[in-house]
């Protein structure tokens, strides 16, 4: 099998094709922080691209209860303990989060979904390891969690006062999820017929319906459980990144890049989605002033989600502050410590990004800050805190100005055009 | 949220989950819902009243654990910090074009 290079992992690892790279990559950063399940993003996937006969238990984008609740349920659990079971008490890092664009995390010394397949699957055509969830699995995406429902025989009204709710005296926080599109997809990877294919121009992985026979290689192995079967055409589908608004072909986009559905959707303003400059070998290019390559190269508060699966999702996280380290550790990796670190602590420079996250629909390709002057210095849980009415300034593809925002005005008055603009 | 009473039979069936978490974890994502939502530009009647929602189960578990006072004092804290401005967002001018007059069509008499 050959060998590639996975700077999430800060090393190579096995992968069952030679690494080719797309010149641009979709990615995305979700700040848990804010995200309190509304579940915008997923009623607008849903009502967007799985609306119809047989797609009714596919959910491209969900969110999720953690640590109790998952879509499938229990799917990283499962995942972990199938790799755990094949490297037992091997799954860990070694070296300590660094600076450079390879291996910023430290090294990982386990065995990746990959690495396992190669050495414990049978026959020795098998490359991924992974399971197939049953159908219980995935008929009630949320189950046992925290979304209440009415009571029985009352329609459409929620319980009033949340007194069905189970309570659970323990943290928790909510996981939006998308397929990662990862640069080394495990779907792409299993697929005996290459239906599944990652576009060079932006790294969306997709599945090509007149290809596919159902054969769910890739539903197996995904350990995201982002593929989904579909019985009545007996193909499988996954998410497609919104894709003709990423190319800006959508009608709405006039020709610019736009952040798909899900993202725009997103009322808690949780979401950031781009396309990252990739470099010859795998690496984000360095784009300093590209928002998500601040996030996670520079400002380092964004991760990846089990990076130790070794896909390198693009999918990044800014972990919860509240939860307890040891679980975002394995969640997100040994960068945790510091991303919370900054994020609770945040620099001028990663308040102004963050002002950045949806107040556009279209794609921000770069920004710019303006500085200005203090305008607040003080405590916050006793913690120092600095304001300044900094501009921060957006630019598109073309490198034309998308919108800017200042801190200073009290009042803000949504143009009539823009009311619905999602 | 299942609709019916659990089954002891049913291997789907979750049994518990025993996790690390006290009054001081449920204090801090509190303290967080009240700093995000501070910084998103809501004042304090529309964060309390998130907290007071049952729809939004992890900041009502919280309110319903420290109680209203404490959940108060959380959000009047952010409020000092964040509410002290607001973002505003300028759109690029050509994306507020002048919206076209409407046409009135009659029927010919």
């Amino acid at each position: 099998m050959p060998t590639v290079k996975n700077w999430q992992l800060g090393r190579e690892m096995s992968y069952p094709y030679d690494a080719k790279y797309p010149s641009r990559q979709f990615a995305f950063v979700f700040n848990i922080n804010r995200c309190i399940a509304c579940q915008s993003c997923t009623m607008a996937c849903k009502s967007t691209w799985t609306f119809n006969k047989g797609q009714e238990h596919m959910w491209w984008a969900n969110v999720e209860t953690k640590p109790y609740g998952g879509y499938p349920q229990w799917w990283d659990a499962k995942i972990l303990g199938k790799l755990e079971e094949a490297n037992p008490g091997g799954q860990s890092w070694s070296g300590k989060p660094a600076d450079g664009r390879f291996g910023p995390y430290g090294k990982f010394d386990g065995q990746t979904v990959f690495d396992a397949a190669s050495r414990t699957l049978t026959p020795d055509s098998a490359r991924v390891l992974g399971y197939l969830p049953t159908d219980e699995e995935w008929n009630s995406p949320n189950i046992y969690e925290d979304n209440p429902v009415g009571k029985r025989g009352v329609r459409n009204k929620l319980d009033e006062t949340g007194a069905q709710l189970p309570v659970h005296n323990t943290w928790f926080f909510y996981l939006a999820r998308i397929c990662n599109h990862c640069s080394y997809p495990a779907c792409l990877a299993a697929c005996p017929r290459q239906a599944i294919y990652k576009r060079p121009e932006d790294g969306i992985v997709l599945l090509d319906q007149a290809e596919c026979r159902g054969y769910r290689k890739c539903v197996e192995a995904c350990p995201y459980k982002k593929t989904m079967y579909r019985g009545n055409t007996r193909t499988s589908e996954k998410c497609i990144a919104c894709y003709p608004r990423v190319e800006g072909t959508d009608p709405e986009a006039n020709g610019e890049p736009m952040e798909t559905r899900c993202m725009a959707a997103c009322i808690g303003q949780i979401r950031m989605q781009g396309l990252v400059q990739v470099a010859e070998d795998g690496t984000w290019a360095e784009d300093r002033h590209n928002p998500l390559y601040f996030l996670v190269h520079e400002a380092k508060v964004a991760l990846p989600l089990y990076p130790q699966f070794g896909t390198q999702p693009n999918g990044y996280y800014i972990p919860p502050r509240w939860v307890p380290r040891p679980y975002l550790r394995q969640m997100f990796g040994p960068g945790v410590d510091r991303a919370i670190e900054n994020y609770a602590s945040p620099s001028r420079e990663l308040l102004a990004v963050l002002q950045l996250f949806r107040r556009s629909n279209r794609i921000i390709f770069r920004y710019q800050i303006e500085e200005g002057p203090k305008i607040y210095e003080g405590s916050l849980h006793g913690r120092k805190v600095e304001l300044f009415n900094d501009t921060v300034i957006a630019f598109g593809k073309d490198g034309r100005e998308l919108f800017r925002t200042t801190v200073e005005e009290p009042v803000h008055v949504r143009p009539n055009i823009h009311a619905n603009s999602i | 949220m299942p609709y019916d009473d659990p089954e002891p039979d049913d291997p789907q069936e979750l049994v518990g989950v025993e996790l690390p978490g006290d009054e001081s974890v449920t204090r801090e994502m509190a303290a967080v819902f009240a700093d995000e939502f501070a910084q998103l530009g809501l004042g304090r009647a529309q964060i309390l009243a998130l907290f007071r929602k049952a729809e939004y189960s992890g900041a009502h578990q919280a309110w319903r654990l420290l109680g209203e006072d404490a959940v108060a004092r959380m959000v009047d804290e952010s409020l000092a910090v964040w509410e002290r401005f607001t973002v505003v967002v300028t759109d690029r001018v050509e994306d507020n074009p002048e919206p076209e007059p409407l046409t009135l069509f009659r029927r010919r008499s």
